[in-house]
């Protein structure tokens, strides 16, 4: 998880809009991580944990769930 | 651990890293980058699924990291800033 | 101290190495019985298993039995497999336990109500006090007290022994808890520099810098800087152009860790953005002239000695800290705090290197006239800062002059060329002479207005030898001479005597003297200020 913090600061600092999924088992993680790099404010979704027992539908079902969340990260939601 | 400043100046524009600018909409090419964690593939394919019903002006491009425990290699970011206008990686686990 | 009967414990909560949460202070709970301790320390590893002891004789009668350690959690975990201890041990926290009953010396046996009082306290090993505290708690919790005697006896314990120092006396530790106190204080906007970046170099990435390094603005940088000063931090000091931003205590400190002052300099820093931002200096002409103009600061009164100054050898040069960085702080806040910028507001088109720092301490000692600050109406005990628009010093030398009269027409000849020598007129000028220079004229009896008034005579030309003509077109005008023959009109360099302001510095060896140039005089320009530095400012030695 820490490594997409970093692949996502960098793209910020390049001037691209990113944002990461991650489960929720990282909420803390994340935060420490986008703190460490002098970018608190990392756009980052996290989707319910299991993941890798959960089965395609579910997956899927996270996707749809995630989506709108992704896309405001990247054109900033305003709220 | 960060180091914390204070700010020296009358404070009327960031010091530190800031976000890149948020458009308002998404527009050209969104890259969809995979970590290559096992079940990622399927979030993403979702995803690319439903950027394309629901916007329909966004092309998408699949990318991928050849580990998830690492950074993304450079020549990977500076192709991806290239040619994409956002990024969404996934899916950490 | 052992003065336990006027002691409260504190409000808190701690949680015990078994996950148990106890309130200090729970009237519906038991009394307790507390020993505060740390692992490293002989007097505890003795006094620890007596408590284990008599605790077994408390166990489950209406008193709570708790260590607190102040170390941490390995060591009291080691320490309590060592003396096998079975009743509950807690951390302290931050020493918040600690530091709220001001404990100096560990170990501490405490017995308290359920509602907080502290009605026994022992430390150190002290056998008559810790005999007292726990047959008290006997009492409390209706266990015979000749079971606590007993116990106490079988340990065959000295009458007295000494403990160590509370933890909460650590140097480390009070800088951390002050530093986390104050911290909270500071109102500067707050930014992360990630550890994947060099913080030196972020702060020039930033343009935060005047192209040399500075020192990092960290919290408890400032917090040390705002030492120097009694003032409140958030009091504004002056309203900082070309922007016009308020500048407050703080902003300026944060500069003046920036530029690398001692917290004791920050008084005169203070007293020299002040001054730089009135109206008369003009600080925003001076900025954004293309003129070559800095603000000179010169420094007078005690203060110079107290926080070392240099007004001798290589004054104007490099080498010493409070001359260097105090004349830099305040250009690090007229850029990062006012905004002034070269390219930006700042045009000067060749500027000069006093637009890093320039500031030196006046030698009074080395001259027997008033200082500065005296012929401008302050008394020679008071501290204070004069702000002059100058250009760099221009070199004079005469090392032939043997009379005050035959070094004071050198300096005169010289002195013409200020500006340009067909510059007439002109503002303020600063003077400044070394000490040998100043021997020549007080051994001839001179007084700074004989020099003056001889340099005004000196300098006074004719106004036909001063006109612009063909070959050289700068100059003054024909019809200055308004009808009368410009041979017979005669020109003053300086617009009065006391437009030459003399000053004492340099080193004790050398037959030099310095004339600055100033800016443009007047609303349009600028205007010598001196500013007292506050008295508030400087905390008591």
């Amino acid at each position: 998880m820490s490594c997409s913090v970093h692949d996502c600061v960098d793209f910020e600092m390049r001037g691209i809009p990113a944002v990461f999924v991650a489960s929720s088992t990282f909420v803390d993680a994340a935060a420490a991580q986008s703190r460490a790099l002098g970018l608190p404010e990392v756009a980052r979704v996290f989707v319910p944990h299991p993941i890798q027992d959960a089965t395609d539908d579910e997956m899927r079902a996270k996707a749809e769930a995630a989506f709108a969340a992704v896309v405001a990260a990247l054109v900033g939601s305003g709220s | 651990m960060p180091t914390t400043l204070l700010d020296p100046t009358d404070e009327r524009t960031p010091l530190g890293r800031t976000l890149a600018a948020r458009r308002g909409r998404l527009t050209g090419t969104v890259a969809l980058l995979d970590i290559r964690k096992p079940r990622g593939d399927v979030f993403l394919d979702r995803l690319e699924q439903l950027v394309r019903e629901r916007l329909p002006g966004v092309t998408i491009e699949r990318h991928a990291k050849p580990t998830f425990t690492k950074p993304a290699p450079e020549d990977l970011r500076a192709e991806i800033a290239a040619r994409c206008t956002a990024v969404i990686e996934a899916l950490a686990d | 101290m052992s003065d336990g009967a006027a002691a409260t414990l504190p409000a808190l909560e701690l949680e015990t190495l078994q996950g148990e949460k106890v309130a200090l202070r729970d009237p519906a709970a038991a009394a307790r019985l507390i020993v505060v301790y740390k692992h490293d320390c002989e007097t505890c590893q003795t006094v620890l298993p007596v408590i284990e002891r008599v605790s077994r004789a408390f166990h489950g009668k209406k008193l709570l039995t708790l260590g607190v350690s102040q170390s941490d959690a390995d060591a009291t975990l080691d320490t309590i497999n060592e003396h096998g201890l079975c009743f509950p041990q807690a951390l302290d926290a931050d020493l918040a336990l600690s530091f709220a009953l001001e404990l100096e010396v560990v170990p501490v046996v405490l017995l308290a109500t359920p509602g907080g009082d502290v009605i026994a306290r022992s430390d150190a090993l002290d056998l008559p006090q810790l005999t007292g505290v726990l047959t008290n708690a006997a009492r409390l919790s209706g266990v015979d007290e000749r079971v606590v005697r007993r116990a106490l006896a079988a340990f065959e314990l000295p009458a007295f022994r000494p403990g160590c120092a509370s933890r909460t006396l650590d140097p480390g530790v009070q800088r951390a808890r002050t530093a986390t106190q104050g911290a909270a204080k500071l109102q500067a906007r707050r930014w992360l520099v990630g550890d994947d970046q060099d913080v030196v170099e972020t702060l020039f990435e930033r343009g935060l810098t005047d192209g040399l390094p500075v020192v990092p603005p960290t919290e408890e940088r400032v917090l040390r800087m705002l030492e120097g000063t009694t003032r409140d931090p958030q009091d504004v000091v002056a309203v900082v152009p070309p922007n016009l931003t308020p500048a407050t205590v703080e902003k300026v400190a944060i500069n003046a860790v920036m530029a690398g002052c001692k917290p004791e300099y920050l008084p005169v820093v203070l007293a020299a953005v002040e001054a730089a931002c009135t109206d008369e200096f003009n600080m925003h002409g001076v900025l954004a002239t293309t003129y070559f103009a800095a603000p000179l600061i010169v420094v007078n009164g005690p203060v110079r000695a107290r926080i070392g100054m240099n007004s001798g050898i290589n004054v104007f040069g490099q080498g010493n800290r409070a001359n260097a960085t105090i004349g830099r702080a305040l250009n690090l806040v007229v850029r990062n705090v006012g905004g002034g910028r070269p390219g930006e507001v700042d045009r000067a088109t060749l500027g000069q290197p006093g637009k890093y720092t320039y500031c030196i301490a006046e030698n009074e000692e080395a001259s027997p006239w008033p200082a500065l600050h005296v012929e401008r109406g302050f008394a020679p005990g008071d501290s204070t800062v004069t702000l002059f628009a100058a250009e760099a010093p221009r070199a004079i030398v005469d090392q032939t002059s043997r009379s005050a009269r035959g070094l004071a027409t050198s300096l005169g000849l010289a002195m013409r060329s200020v500006m340009h020598p067909r510059a007439y007129g002109l503002g303020d000028v600063v003077l400044v002479l070394a000490p040998e220079h100043v021997e020549t004229l007080k051994r001839d009896g001179w007084s700074k207005d004989d020099l003056r008034r001889h340099i005004q005579e000196v300098t006074t030309k004719p106004l036909a030898e001063l006109l612009a003509d063909d070959e050289c077109r700068e100059g003054l005008p024909a019809a200055l001479a308004k009808g009368a023959d410009p041979a017979t009109v005669r020109l003053a360099k300086f617009r009065k005597p006391d437009a030459i302001h003399v000053v004492v510095a340099g080193g004790p060896a050398g037959k030099f003297a310095a004339v600055i140039g100033g800016w443009v005089p007047g609303p349009m320009g600028s205007t010598m200020v001196t500013r007292k530095i506050d008295e508030r400012d400087a905390p008591a030695a």
